[in-house]
Parts: C-alpha cells; structure tokens; sequence
C-alpha cells in the first residue's frame, strides 16, 4: 500500500474582480509548512466530454515561499475566501497514479483561525478521486480511474463532479472497509 | 559585477574574452558554459494587450507593480523567483510557476534577457563570467560576472575575503587596460527580508540588482 499522508490544508481562495479563480493552499504536515499554488482551469467541454465518465481539467501547481499570500496582495489579488480542509489521502498506482482523499471541508468566521474552524457540512465528507493526466495519454488515465470507480462500487457510489450522488454515512467506514478489501486485493 | 563602461567607449565581446583571459591568468580552470534568465512581466490592461507599450492607455490600478521580475538560475533549473522590486519583494517557487502566471493572464513576460557564458573553478571560488543579451539576440546588452565562495554562507563572515578577491580580480583586469571597469553594487537583502546565511533568494536578487546597474551603465548619464 502506497505511503498515507494526513494533513490539515489551509486552503484560501483568491480572485480579482475580473479574472479567474486561483488557489492557495497551506499544507501543514507536522511542524513544517509548504505553500503550494493551484490553479484550476475549466473542465474539457463538448460532446466528447460529456461522454467520459470523469471530469477533465486543467491543473498547475507551483510550490512557493511563505511569502506568496502577501505576494498576491501585492500584485492585486483579493482574498475571495477560506477553507480548511481536514481529511487523509491515499496514493497508489492502478493503471495510473491515483489519489484518494477523504475530506471534510470547515469554514472559519475570522481570517486563519483555523482552530476555530466549523464543518461546512457535518458528518458528511467529500471523496475525491483524482489522477494527473497529459494530452497524449487522457483516455488511458480515464479508464484507470472510471475501473477504480467500479471496483469502489460495492462500497459507494462515485459520480462525475456536477451530477448528484448518493452518500455514504460515514468516511471513517469506507476508509476502514478500503483498507480491509485492500489486504485481500492486490492495489 | 557589472561592467561599466568608460564615457564615449562601448561595449564589445573583446571585453569579454580578455575578463575570461584574466581568469585563466588567475589559475582557473574553465568548466563549462553557465545561463541565467530573466523575465520582464508587465500588466496586461483589460483589453488583452500588455500594459507599458508605447501610446497605449494605462488601465491598470495606479498601485499595482508596473513589473515583476522572474529569474531562472543556472544552478537551479527546477526553481523560478519572482521579484517585486518596487515593493522589495522575493517569491521562491519551483519551475511550473511561469505556467500559473500564464493562465492567471494577470502580468505577461514581454521581455526575456540571458546572462550566460563561461565559468571557472579557481580554488575555493567559481566564477561565472557572462555576457547579457535578449533571447534569440546576439546585441551585446552588458558583460558581468559572478563570485561563488563555496566555504562559508555567511555573507558578514565571507565579506572580507570577498574583498580580497575582488582586490585582486581588478588589479588583474587592470593590466589590460580595457575601457571601462567591472563594479560590484551591493543588494539591500534585509529590505527584501532576507537573512545572513546566503541562499538562492539572495542570488536572485542580486541578478535583478545587477541588472538594473548593467542598464543604467550602457545607457549612460
């Protein structure tokens, strides 16, 4: 099974009144603190899009220096808001380099106050699964990631981001369940 | 350092050769070419177009930066800075910054300047000594070079024995009698919040100081 990572990420979202949205995340693993960019483009769109079963789009990270919030500031960007998301990720290779997390997304009143943070949707978190892809080789990480769907299946049912799913109660549930199916199969 | 020419005198690759010529003199060993870039950013206005070109409209916020600086270092391929020097700011980021900076469609590089040439190992120093020209150019734009002493990352402990290498280096490139002469400006690293122990923040921002020395020197009074 490939290395677990746990973490608290500090996720504040940015924009200017006329361009698009960007994120920032603070990653806090143990004592020491990574800032990563993120910038989200749109999803793929069109009648071949609609088709895959996954939502393709347009990612690039950057990793920065503490300084980056005030370096946005700087250069005029706004904070639009805050989040903080506490959950466990899951990293392995099964026809690509999948990731699996188990998020639950908190909401702050005042800006980093992370200790005071308040589930945005209590008792309910979000499972993601994700998987980097280039141009020439999207098809083959779609069916990786739609037949690692399948084999969830038994256990929840994952959809493409924009259509309605069911949910499952509990996160901690599915994990101990992956984990336990993860011992009989191979990953 | 940058070279700064004499008034009246312009600059030449001659120059060039005979700084590499006194590295040799020196003992140094030459080991291989060396490039730095640097990217000129500038606002893009509303309309798409990049603010700062000649008759357009500035639409920008007045308090925006009109530029950023990125640097890619020779030493570092996997890292890209960022500097704000009206605001004396450095931002460290790895190599997939410029392609945030692109979709972000905010600021767009217009103008890209190489440093680059040849570097010597002389004992415990490595000297880089380079010439500075837009890409895809060959107009000489300004000659530099730059001084590595391995041993310490202290920039207050190895400042004297800085100064003594630089004694040395001009006496040498003194005896060509070349028309000009090779100035060392010093960075303010506490006003970019930078601390003693040395590091690539701080080479960046020495590129950006050098640059702006450089430019200053060939454009004249």
């Amino acid at each position: 099974m490939a290395p677990m990572t746990v973490g608290v990420a500090h996720h504040d979202c940015w924009s200017c009144s006329y361009l698009p949205l960007f994120r920032v995340f603070n990653l806090i693993l143990r004592v020491k603190i990574e800032r990563t960019i993120r910038h989200v483009g749109g999803a793929m769109r069109g009648a071949g899009a609609e088709q895959i079963s996954v939502l393709v789009r347009t990612i690039v990270e950057s990793k920065a220096s503490k300084n980056v919030l005030h370096y946005f500031y700087t250069i005029g960007y706004k904070l639009d808001h805050e989040l903080l998301k506490i959950g466990f990720a899951f990293r392995f290779h099964r026809g690509a380099q999948i990731t699996v997390t188990v998020t639950s997304t908190n909401k702050m009143a005042k800006l980093h106050a992370t200790d005071e943070a308040v589930p945005v949707t209590p008792g309910i978190q979000l499972v993601e699964i994700t998987a980097p892809a280039a141009a020439d080789n999207y098809n083959d990480v779609v069916s990786a990631v739609t037949a690692f769907c399948e084999y969830l299946a038994p256990l929840l049912h994952l959809s493409k981001p924009g259509n309605t799913t069911g949910i499952v109660p509990t996160a901690a549930a599915a994990a101990a369940s992956l984990m336990s199916s993860g011992g009989v199969k191979t990953l | 350092m940058h070279w700064h020419p004499n008034p009246g005198a312009t600059l030449n690759s001659q120059i060039l050769i005979e700084a590499c010529g006194c590295a040799e003199a020196l003992g140094g060993a030459k080991d291989g070419r060396w490039k730095t870039s640097i990217f000129f950013y500038r606002p893009m206005t509303r309309d798409g177009g990049a603010a700062g070109a000649v008759g357009q409209q500035q639409q920008q916020h007045p308090d925006l930066p009109r530029e950023l600086l990125g640097v890619a270092l020779h030493e570092r391929p996997g890292l890209y800075f960022s500097i704000v020097r009206a605001q004396r700011l450095v931002l460290q980021a790895d190599a997939a910054f410029p392609q945030v900076m692109e979709k972000l469609q905010s600021y767009k590089a217009r103008v890209a300047l190489n440093f680059e040439g040849f570097q010597y190992q002389l004992g415990d120093f490595c000297l880089r000594i380079g010439k500075c020209v837009p890409n895809n150019s060959e107009t000489l734009r300004g000659i530099m070079m730059e001084v590595e002493y391995y041993p310490l990352s202290s920039i207050e402990k190895s400042r004297a024995i800085m100064e003594d290498f630089f004694d040395i280096w001009q006496e040498t490139i003194a005896k060509k009698s070349l028309p000009g002469h090779f100035i060392h400006v010093e960075s303010n690293f506490s006003d970019y919040g930078l601390s003693d122990q040395y590091s690539f923040q701080h080479t960046a921002v020495q590129y950006a100081t050098c640059l702006q020395q450089l430019m200053a020197a060939v454009r004249g009074p």
